[in-house]
């Protein structure tokens, strides 16, 4: 039994069109997988099919060597939590209760859950947070209540989907900060984005650990690399049909897309 | 927020204790009589009906994520007046294992119209939006057949066709109160069990899946043990207006949305509520008895415009 997170041969059809293309990628417990590629790569697609919640029409997503579309709903929970681009809670809950709602999988009484709440609260710098309505925070606020849940869920994978598009530089630096430490603390992680810099967030200069990069492009894998690989550069811009510069800043690489020289105009 | 809480229990429970006495002066004579065998099994009536609408309008209100969402969105309203229109056409004087045929065909109409779009529910791929339509479209489709059965009916019928569904308590001593009993601890119970997973629903239900939710199921069994609770209720009754609308967003307003308090509250406010408006009948209009829906609408609406407003300022 693999101790994995593993899509293998996903694809996904729909209405004649291919949204996913024989699509493979592992995520190991400690592994940093990130997805980069255009709008409408298959980006989402592919998350969904590994959380269980789209049906690959061939091909599989098994955790721990187990289909994750024959898991019950709890049994998911307990290997695989999600973070989306915003959380839409429809009500002014506290925070403290939109976190403890994360806790449903385990069968527990009231009380321990709030205290697990409280806890992955701290854990984010967001306490002060935990009695005011979520409709009110700001969306970086939200955001961070949103990787509370994710802690208080105990899940060992968490899937990110373009967690920091609503969010100011400033937001998603901390999230992004937030996410790495989540990371190092041995969570297997999978982030979806189509901005490749904010990954810069989550590695801490001279901490090891690799970042893996996937490049998906009309639904295929384009390439496999890591964040530091030299080739990156040229990778992201083909995936994305921009020329991609990479500079360092600080220790941090950053891409920077330009556009590409037509020949004879 | 606490002392909000156990002020309106307080105030509950005396609308509870003081509503049968309230009413015309009742004569030495007969005051047993109409205390203990009218006023006080209406009142426990009125107690199990509002308490089941409430709680049932408050969790249809959490499951489709709408505040508008209501017995009627599936379809229950419409099918228990299908149900009660063919009762009376047939002829309601006849009665199926001494419940009255009405009250049966009422019961079966609303529980038929409202499985089937639970039945629906039950599809992987539907959205809660999508339940919403399915509901209105039984509702018409319902209403139609209503619409014909009624052109085929003559005058007589036709009033107690109308008077059925303006919504009343009616008269039934305690044989109604016993037989609705087993109905509304069934539907309460098993609704207030679903408190956490409503919970999680507040964030949607995609991520609901993902907390570990089974969403299909909780759809079915809410959708399943509102249409048997209202079914009940709407059976007796007939369809008492706004009681399922108003009383979760009074409740909502007053002690919050955390569905640990709003769902049980509802059933107490509710409860309460419709109490009140029963004793009011008796109040405004003596010794006539105008139904209760007629008070339900008159006293809810402006208070709940009366929060509404006062809220947005």
């Amino acid at each position: 039994m693999s101790a994995l997170l593993e899509v293998s041969g996903a694809t996904v059809r729909k209405g004649g069109r291919v949204l996913l293309d024989d699509v493979s990628l592992r995520v190991a417990p400690g592994d940093f997988v990130a997805v980069v590629g255009p709008n409408g790569a298959g980006k989402t697609t592919l998350m969904r099919v590994a959380l269980g919640l789209q049906r690959p029409d061939a091909g599989r997503a098994t955790v721990r060597g187990r289909d994750v579309s024959a898991l019950s709903p709890r049994e998911r929970a307990a290997f695989v939590a999600w973070l989306p681009q915003r959380v839409q809670v429809s009500e002014p809950i506290t925070a403290l209760e939109h976190v403890a709602a994360a806790r449903y999988r385990f069968q527990e009484p009231r009380r321990r859950s709030e205290e697990a709440a409280r806890e992955a609260l701290s854990r984010v710098q967001a306490e002060a947070l935990a009695a005011r309505p979520v409709t009110e925070l700001s969306g970086g606020e939200q955001q961070r209540v949103a990787v509370a849940a994710l802690l208080a869920q105990e899940a060992p994978w968490v899937l990110l989907d373009e967690p920091a598009n609503f969010l100011d530089p400033a937001q998603q630096l901390e999230l992004y900060a937030l996410v790495g430490r989540l990371w190092r603390a041995g969570k297997g992680v999978l982030c979806i984005t189509h901005d490749i810099n904010v990954l810069a967030h989550a590695l801490e200069p001279g901490a090891a650990g690799r970042l893996r990069v996937v490049g998906l492009a009309g639904g295929r894998v384009a390439f496999e690399s890591h964040y530091d690989a030299p080739e990156l550069g040229a990778e992201l811009g083909r995936v994305f049909g921009v020329r991609m510069g990479d500079v360092r800043v600080e220790g941090r690489r950053v891409f920077v897309g330009l556009p590409v020289e037509r020949s004879g105009a | 927020m606490r002392t909000r809480l156990v002020a309106t229990m307080v105030l509950c429970a005396a609308v509870l204790v003081v509503a049968p006495f309230v009413g015309p002066a009742m004569p030495d004579d007969a005051r047993d009589f109409i205390l203990w065998q009218l006023r006080v099994p209406r009142t426990l009536m009125a107690l199990l009906v509002g308490g089941t609408l409430s709680l049932v309008g408050a969790v249809y209100q959490s499951l489709f994520a709408n505040p508008l969402a209501a017995p009627s969105t599936v379809g229950t309203t419409a099918g228990a007046t299908l149900g009660a229109l063919v009762a009376i056409v047939l002829g309601a004087r006849a009665a199926v294992w001494g419940l009255p045929l009405v009250a049966a065909a009422a019961f079966a109409g609303a529980l038929g119209v409202s499985l089937a779009v639970a039945a629906i529910a039950a599809g992987r791929a539907v959205r809660m939006n999508d339940l919403v339509l399915a509901g209105i479209a039984f509702s018409m489709g319902a209403g139609a057949i209503s619409t014909g059965v009624q052109y085929s009916a003559d005058a007589a019928e036709l009033l107690a066709a109308t008077r059925w569904t303006m919504g009343h308590l009616p008269q039934v001593g305690y044989q109604g109160v016993v037989l609705l009993l087993p109905v509304v601890v069934v539907t309460v119970v098993g609704l207030l069990a679903l408190t956490r997973a409503l919970e999680v629903f507040i964030a949607g239900e995609e991520h609901a899946e993902s907390q570990g939710v089974d969403v299909r199921r909780v759809r079915m069994v809410a959708i399943g043990l509102g249409a048997l609770g209202v079914a009940g209720c709407v059976a007796w009754c007939g369809p008492i207006a706004f009681v399922e609308l108003i009383v979760p967003h009074i409740v909502r307003r007053v002690l919050g949305v955390s569905r640990r308090v709003l769902l049980p509250c509802s059933v107490v406010v509710g409860a309460a509520f419709l109490v009140l408006c029963d004793a009011g009948t008796r109040v405004v209009f003596p010794g006539r008895e105008p139904p209760v829906g007629l008070v339900t609408a008159a006293l809810g609406a402006p208070l709940l415009v009366y929060l509404v407003a006062r809220r947005s300022t």
